[in-house]
């Protein structure tokens, strides 16, 4: 129990840093930066506490715009994620929402390529409606969310088989 | 008491998430001033509207005191209309050559305990309203014009530790700008007025015609006390206001003619 805690605390800490010092500056194409910190909040054990998950999303926003100097879209983004998850979860996962780490074994290829979209699609959502707050920007949020949702979603599903071999 | 108890306990990731949403709009509203802005203007939508029904009611209860006011007023601008006549002065010529136009609008919302006060109007764009239009009232300056909508504006009072006005002396034209240092609704400071020129006590200031706000000599109150440094420098000048910004219902709000040139050479100087 305390050795996995303090793994997921390093992944949470190392996670955190990638992306702000990192990732935020990739802008290929001049706009697309993926948003791997969401491997957290993807991986989190699907039987832990929930409320804590809520915490750490907030937490985890928090930090991410205090240390890119953000408006607070993270913030916003990743609570809303992390309030949203279990309801995410049942949907794309079904009788097979209780296997705890459905995420990386024991579930089918498809149940998790949905889960994994929706939970990039609708963070990505979030996060750019929080950025540009302004029904007149709604094509260029749309235009931000589908580019970016396809780099993260390439990148997470690339990070999540390496996530698989080190626990086989 | 057990079921509210149960109740939180059966919605406590949702409250949580509410809770903490909340707080999230507060960093953001704190830490962007773009979406601080909009949500200032969801803001003043929501609470113009509120204030214009509860100052409709509190409006008739008022009516006896300003009809008084109204009818000391149009005495006074009847005397006005008469020496007009008298001296022959075409009024409408005088009217066209001059360049502000002057909008009467309903003070209905008047703040004036705060560290940085405002007030809204209920005149908006619709009504010719924009912003950075100066408003006054019968004795003395109330602000500028910050933000208009359709039919409401938000006026920054001169009561606002961020604003500046531009005013001279009726003597002599010796010009500063007088700001409100935050403590009493009366009691203004006027700065940067060079030791070279003479200030006695009881001096009335007018406003200044270097800004593009106010036209020049609209009287706003008296020299109260002043102090004069050891060595050359500037005045520590304290000024009473003639108008009483506790007690205001109706405003004019006053939009200069020539506002797009000057702001188009301003901006062009400072490029």
């Amino acid at each position: 129990m305390f050795q996995s805690n303090t793994k997921s605390f390093l992944q949470f800490i190392s996670l955190i840093l990638l992306q702000a010092f990192l990732l935020n500056n990739v802008n290929l194409f001049g706009f697309l930066n993926p948003y791997i910190y969401l491997l957290f909040l993807i991986t989190y054990r699907f039987d832990n506490n929930p409320t804590l998950l809520i915490l750490i999303g907030f937490g985890m926003g928090f930090l991410l715009d205090l240390l890119s100097q953000g408006a607070g879209g993270h913030l916003i983004a990743s609570l809303a994620i992390a309030f949203l998850r279990p309801y995410i979860i049942q949907f794309s996962f079904g009788v097979n929402s209780d296997i705890s780490m459905g995420m990386v074994r024991g579930t089918s290829l498809s149940n998790r390529l949905l889960y994994l979209v929706l939970m990039v699609f609708i963070h990505h959502l979030i996060l750019f409606i929080v950025v540009y707050f302004n029904l007149k920007s709604i094509s260029i949020i749309f235009k931000y969310t589908f580019f970016t949702s396809i780099f993260s979603f390439i990148l997470l599903w690339i990070s999540l088989g390496f996530f698989k071999t080190r626990h086989d | 008491m057990r079921q509210i108890f149960n109740a939180l306990l059966k919605y406590k990731n949702t409250s949580l998430f509410l809770g903490l949403l909340f707080i999230s709009f507060l960093i953001v509203n704190q830490r962007s001033f773009y979406h601080k802005s909009i949500f200032s203007a969801i803001g003043l939508g929501i609470s113009s509207n509120l204030y214009s029904v509860s100052k409709g009611v509190s409006d008739y209860f008022n009516l006896k005191k300003i009809n008084g006011d109204l009818v000391k007023e149009n005495n006074k601008l009847k005397a006005l209309e008469l020496i007009y006549f008298q001296n022959q002065i075409l009024k409408q010529k005088t009217l066209d050559t001059f360049n502000f136009e002057v909008t009467s609008a309903k003070i209905i919302k008047n703040s004036f305990n705060k560290a940085n006060n405002y007030l809204i109007i209920n005149k908006g764009y619709e009504d010719g309203v924009i912003e950075d239009m100066g408003v006054i009232s019968t004795d003395g300056v109330i602000g500028v014009v910050n933000e208009s909508r359709a039919h409401h504006s938000s006026v920054i009072s001169i009561l606002h530790q961020e604003i500046k006005v531009n005013v001279s002396f009726k003597k002599n034209g010796a010009y500063g700008s007088l700001s409100w240092p935050g403590i009493h609704p009366n009691k203004m400071t006027l700065d940067d007025i060079s030791t070279i020129n003479s200030v006695s006590v009881r001096d009335t200031i007018v406003t200044g015609g270097m800004s593009a706000y106010f036209p020049f000599g609209i009287p706003i109150g008296v020299v109260s006390k002043f102090v004069q440094p050891k060595t050359e420098g500037y005045y520590q000048i304290e000024v009473d206001l003639f108008s009483n910004l506790t007690q205001k219902e109706f405003a004019y709000v006053i939009k200069n003619k020539d506002l797009d040139e000057i702001k188009k050479l301003t901006s062009d100087v400072s490029k």
